[in-house]
């Protein structure tokens, strides 16, 4: 039904590569995140998937056929921008058919469909609204609705959340789960936020500097890190990182893994160092500690009679510590490095 | 203090716009009041400004003296044809510079934008040419084919289309639309106000023009009701200013009454700020 194969793909602006013999297969009606930092290529890629900013070379299939060749119109692609892209002139009702009627579907079928997106979306009530009368929520509404009355096989969307406010953010971000659950077929979602990406994707690809950096779960990617990116970008507050050895390793913790007493944890690599600020959120406390060389991050479940300014020992089990090496790639169990590595953690001051 | 201030300063602003607006109104009310005197009013020493009996014969007189009927008709059909040819052409053309990329697009706008830059009277002499070539004057034609396009036209629609974001066509192009539904369909409704102030300058240019159907034409048959406004002059003999104005009040009313219907469009093209 929609699975896009990305072979080898290049992407220059200019003399400039975004995107250097890019390969990615995203599986057909997964949930797939595309997420990194701004200037990643993440919307490139997405561009080129939709045909509107067409690869320099190398070739996109979906279900198997090349479509580098073929019109954005007929990718069997829909596609949700980020400012919604609806059509000011035209109400409600006619931006929702637009596709349609360039596509010669009959009238009463098209009446029937655009009736049906429109309940997928909740927008029975506002259908022969002018855009300039929704609300930045219902805009979206619009955009989601003109993507699924096509009926594609794929759903392309480039950071649809992006211009709502958070509480309505969470709410759609719940919606497009559910959506996704009901339509059943690809979603490749755009987005700079990791929490947007953990709470929706079945499949993250997270990238950096035009290269894919970790495909995996969400879980996976957050209990498993392949690179000091990916454990660095996924996660917030973000891993707890050290140098050690020279500089050429780094050892890093998440905070909610991190251990924070008065007395000096015992069979744990350790640090100490001062209080700087404790943030009660309610259903948990995040402590940041100052020691010798950086600020480091713990967050705590329970209630203790730590105070800001006190002298403490920060701590992190050996199963909870990710090593990697100077190239930034994991230092996994099997790596024979690992043992003598783990030694040195543990010896650290 | 402030206050004080603040007040004297609209003070003086009102003033100064009464001051700007009387030298523009005056003239026109001056020829209204004229094309209603009588003729001793007109020859008379003292000024009237106010003529004692409303000379309403004035005006049939004047349309009488002249094949009216057929310059406004002749008029009218320029202005339609230069206007429907120049959306034809122009807003195609505007779009393309907008929004597409293409080698030499760069070198051709600013070819446009000198064309924009140089007066009619530099080019009228090869145009005349060319028309004779084809066999066009003293036809309609040679008063339509030359205006066709537009440098200025091109450029105040390019601005606004400039002004539509990428992701519209984009996403236009996703439901598959072709580069002339996008124009039609989303550029121009879009770009309402300055769609209707291009007509509206364009309209009122030609109107108004009389250089040109002056240099292209020999014959009433197709003569606009410029040539016929000042012809009024000569058929006269002696000047009588009173249905020269009244003639040349036929000529302003059409403008006025376009310009009512339109100035909300045309306001908003100048004071646009983009599109939310």
């Amino acid at each position: 039904m929609g699975e896009i194969v990305l072979k080898n793909v290049t992407k220059k602006f200019g003399s400039n590569t975004v995107i250097q013999n890019l390969n990615l297969t995203i599986k057909d009606g997964s949930f797939t995140v595309l997420v990194g930092p701004s200037g990643c290529g993440k919307t490139t890629l997405l561009r080129m998937i939709a045909g509107i900013g067409p690869q320099t070379s190398g070739t996109v299939c979906i279900d198997g056929k090349d479509i580098s060749e073929v019109a954005p119109g007929d990718r069997g692609v829909a596609m949700v921008f980020q400012n919604y892209a609806i059509y000011p002139t035209m109400s409600v009702y006619e931006n929702i058919e637009f596709g349609l009627k360039n596509n010669h579907i009959p009238k009463d079928k098209r009446r029937k469909l655009v009736d049906d997106a429109c309940e997928k979306v909740g927008l029975q009530e506002l259908k022969d609204r002018q855009p300039n009368a929704l609300s930045g929520g219902q805009r979206q509404r619009v955009a989601l609705a003109r993507a699924i009355v096509k009926q594609p096989s794929v759903f392309l969307m480039d950071e649809p959340l992006s211009n709502l406010d958070a509480k309505l953010r969470v709410q759609m971000r719940v919606e497009l789960i559910e959506l996704h659950h009901k339509l059943k077929t690809t979603f490749v979602y755009v987005t700079h936020d990791q929490i947007e990406a953990m709470s929706m994707a079945d499949t993250i690809v997270l990238m950096n500097e035009g290269k894919i950096m970790q495909m995996d779960s969400p879980r996976k990617l957050y209990r498993d890190p392949d690179n000091l990116f990916a454990a660095r970008f996924i996660g917030s507050p973000a891993m707890n990182i050290r140098r050690f050895g020279n500089e050429e390793y780094v050892l890093g913790f998440r905070p909610e893994k991190g251990i924070i007493s008065t007395q000096e944890p015992q069979g744990c690599y350790r640090t100490s160092g001062t209080v700087v600020a404790k943030e009660d959120l309610g259903s948990e406390i995040h402590y940041s500690v100052r020691d010798m060389y950086d600020d480091v991050s713990v967050i705590r479940s329970e209630e203790d009679d730590i105070t800001v300014g006190e002298k403490v020992w920060i701590g992190a089990k050996p199963e909870n510590i990710y090593l990697f090496g100077n190239d930034q790639l994991r230092i996994r169990e099997d790596d024979p490095r690992y043992p003598d590595l783990c030694r040195q953690v543990l010896a650290l001051q | 203090m402030y206050k004080v201030r603040k007040r004297i300063g609209s003070v003086i602003s009102v003033i100064l716009k009464l001051i700007v607006s009387f030298i523009f109104i005056f003239p026109f009310l001056w020829m209204l009041s004229v094309s209603l005197q009588s003729d001793a009013e007109t020859q008379s020493m003292s000024l009237t400004l106010i003529p004692k009996v409303l000379q309403f014969q004035n005006y049939v007189n004047a349309w009488h003296s002249a094949p009216f009927p057929l310059y406004i008709r002749n008029s009218l059909l320029i202005i339609v044809g230069i206007v429907v040819l120049q959306m034809l052409i122009m807003v195609p053309a505007a779009y393309a510079f907008a929004k597409m990329e293409f080698k030499g697009k760069n070198i051709l706008f600013g070819i446009i934008l000198i064309a924009f830059m140089m007066p009619i009277q530099i080019r009228f002499i090869p145009i005349y040419f060319m028309m004779s070539d084809w066999n066009l004057i003293d036809t309609l034609w040679s008063q339509i084919i030359p205006h066709m396009t537009d440098a200025f036209g091109i450029f105040l629609l390019r601005q606004y289309f400039m002004q539509v974001p990428d992701e519209l066509i984009e996403a236009a192009k996703l439901d598959k639309s072709t580069d002339l539904q996008i124009m039609w369909k989303i550029m121009l409704p879009m770009s309402r106000p300055g769609v209707a102030s291009v007509i509206l300058l364009s309209f009122v240019g030609h109107w108004n023009d009389y250089f040109w159907p002056l240099v292209m034409t020999n014959s009433d048959a197709v003569r606009p009701i410029t040539i016929g406004v000042a012809r009024l002059k000569a058929t006269e003999g002696s000047l009588f200013w009173n249905t020269i104005m009244a003639g040349n009040m036929f000529l302003v009313i059409p403008v006025l009454i376009i310009y009512f219907f339109m100035a909300r469009n045309i306001i908003k093209s100048f004071t646009y700020t983009g599109i939310k």
